[in-house]
């Protein structure tokens, strides 16, 4: 078997436990079934493109994004906790190198991330289903959203988990980034409407584009500002990738 | 060919030296001890041995590849236990070996195979479907070292591998080392309890300061560096014994309070006749009488002490 699938396979069983499927299921059920049905008595209606969408459709949809990008947070625990509890060494005296580790752990995400997007579809369904417009590219726009969208949280996932050295620093710094991801995006709420400083936030986080691309994709909307998005997404994507592989390849042992 | 075969390698941070110049050979299907004080230059040096980090100069040939050049060609071939804990903290004790074997491609059936004998010989079984996070730190450190086992190699390194475990776990590793030692293994061992390595090391090296000030058989070690004895001489009086033998040369002498005479002495043999001689001029009767080998941990600190003083000594 390649050493990649091995590594895989080895980071699927340590970090898919009950607890973290279940977390990424409910949690967004959560926002989905009672704050998408709680807030549209404040939201009844969302534009997006040339479409109305009811709140609880945009949430649904909003939290696809949101939980790929929840769900690759695993990725920083995998690293870290290789760091903390001496796996990480002990998998480089094995026959692995480093850039298969750093390999593995983007296959992983990008599974996870592929199968959180899924589940969220899924489980969403109903409530965006009316008003769904699936076409050719609500496929590939989806698949790359999740992708894309899984690499670069993950690398900055990745990048926090290999510059931090303690657990508490590790927490908060990671719950604050990604709260920050989550709230000041359009996963939540659309962009207009919202103060113009925190519009223009939103357009500063890499959510508020991989959300976007979602929406365009099953709402069957796309433009040339969909397309920019996935451009900057994808370099965005690529650009931190580099940089946690780097940081990666340079960790002390 | 030799296991490891390694000629002037040196490590350097900075300005400071962790490993100087170092020559080693390892021969295969042996145990090869690797002694030194704290900060020595034993796990940089580890650490080079097993790839993980490149040398700043010099050559090294694990198993006849080139270490330099090919260091994952050597990493198929090796187990490494590290000093520091490894484990995951969320898997069983029996799906850790599981997965360790599937990481290191071995065989479904065999894997199978391999965990049920290294739980009963790991005394592991009663704490099979225990979490790691959940285990001692003993019973962790077993998990660790057994988990090594799950793959086949050539050359296996394990720095202090016996550190937190109790003395019967201790000796149940270091004979399920011996075996697998007859099997064809070669170790490279480090430790700091230095009854281990009398046990189990057919060679030793002792490194200080980042350079090897010894390397020998723990018996030739003793040859060369083990001339102080200490012997136990029991007598039936003590009255005036210190005046009677206090003119003694080359010898330091304890008296203690029930009839025991210790004595040190580089020259154990004419001292001990010397003092017989006088014992029995004087009709004192010895009821017993002991002569303590040198052990390796006196070998050691005298080497490592001898060492320090010639690094210090001016001109140095």
């Amino acid at each position: 078997m390649n050493p990649i699938i091995r590594l895989v396979n080895r980071n699927l069983t340590i970090s898919l436990n009950m607890g973290f499927v279940i977390w990424q299921i409910v949690f967004p059920l959560i926002y989905i079934f009672v704050a998408g049905f709680a807030y549209t008595a404040l939201i009844h209606q969302v534009p997006f493109g040339n479409k109305t969408l009811d709140y609880p459709a945009f949430i649904a949809t909003g939290m696809i994004g949101f939980n790929i990008m929840n769900s690759t947070l695993i990725s920083g625990v995998i690293i870290w906790n290789d760091r903390r509890h001496g796996m990480f060494e002990q998998i480089l005296v094995g026959p692995f190198t480093r850039a298969q580790y750093i390999l593995s752990n983007v296959y992983t995400i990008g599974i996870i991330g592929l199968v959180s997007a899924a589940m969220i579809t899924a489980v969403g369904y109903p409530l965006f289903f009316k008003q769904v417009e699936f076409n050719v590219l609500t496929v590939p726009l989806v698949v790359f959203a999740s992708i894309t969208g899984s690499i670069l949280f993950g690398s900055i996932a990745s990048i926090i988990s290999t510059r931090l050295k303690s657990s508490e620093g590790f927490n908060v710094v990671i719950n604050t980034v990604f709260l920050f991801f989550a709230f000041v995006s359009t996963a939540f709420y659309p962009a207009q409407g919202a103060p113009p400083i925190l519009s223009t936030a939103f357009y500063f986080n890499p959510l508020t584009y991989l959300v976007d691309v979602v929406r365009a994709g099953i709402f069957g909307y796309f433009n040339g500002m969909v397309a920019t998005e996935m451009i900057v997404l994808g370099i965005g994507a690529a650009v931190l990738f580099l940089v946690a592989t780097k940081l990666l390849s340079k960790l002390e042992l | 060919m030799y296991g490891i075969e390694v000629n002037s390698l040196s490590k350097s941070y900075g300005n400071f030296t962790a490993v100087d110049g170092i020559d080693l050979k390892v021969e295969q299907g042996k145990i090869f001890g690797f002694l030194g004080p704290n900060g020595a230059g034993k796990t940089t040096t580890m650490k080079m041995l097993t790839t993980l980090i490149p040398p700043s100069s010099g050559k090294m040939s694990i198993l006849g590849i080139d270490a330099i050049k090919s260091p994952l060609e050597i990493r198929k071939k090796i187990g490494v236990v590290l000093q520091q804990p490894s484990y995951e903290p969320t898997l069983s004790v029996e799906k850790s070996l599981e997965k360790y074997g599937m990481m290191w491609n071995v065989d479904k059936k065999i894997r199978k195979n391999r965990v049920e004998e290294l739980l009963v010989a790991f005394d592991l079984v009663d704490i099979r479907k225990k979490k790691n996070d959940d285990l001692s730190i003993g019973q962790r450190r077993r998990v660790q070292v057994a988990r090594e086992f799950m793959h086949d190699m050539d050359l296996l390194f394990l720095d202090e591998p016996t550190v937190g475990l109790d003395p019967s776990a201790r000796r149940g590793l270091l004979d399920f080392i011996k075996g697998k030692v007859k099997d064809g293994l070669t170790i490279f061992f480090t430790t700091h309890i230095l009854e281990e390595a009398e046990y189990l090391c057919d060679d030793i090296a002792i490194i200080n300061k980042g350079k090897i000030i010894a390397v020998d058989t723990p018996d030739e070690l003793k040859n060369k560096f083990g001339r102080q004895k200490t012997i136990k001489i029991h007598v039936g009086q003590q009255e005036n014994i210190s005046s009677l033998l206090d003119g003694i040369p080359d010898c330091t002498m304890e008296y203690d309070t029930g009839c025991i005479i210790t004595v040190h002495s580089s020259q154990s043999e004419q001292v001990l006749q010397d003092i017989l001689k006088i014992l029995a001029s004087n009709h004192i009767l010895v009821e017993d009488l002991s002569v303590v080998p040198t052990s390796l941990e006196e070998i050691f600190l005298s080497v490592v002490k001898n060492s320090n003083e010639s690094n210090n000594s001016p001109g140095q």
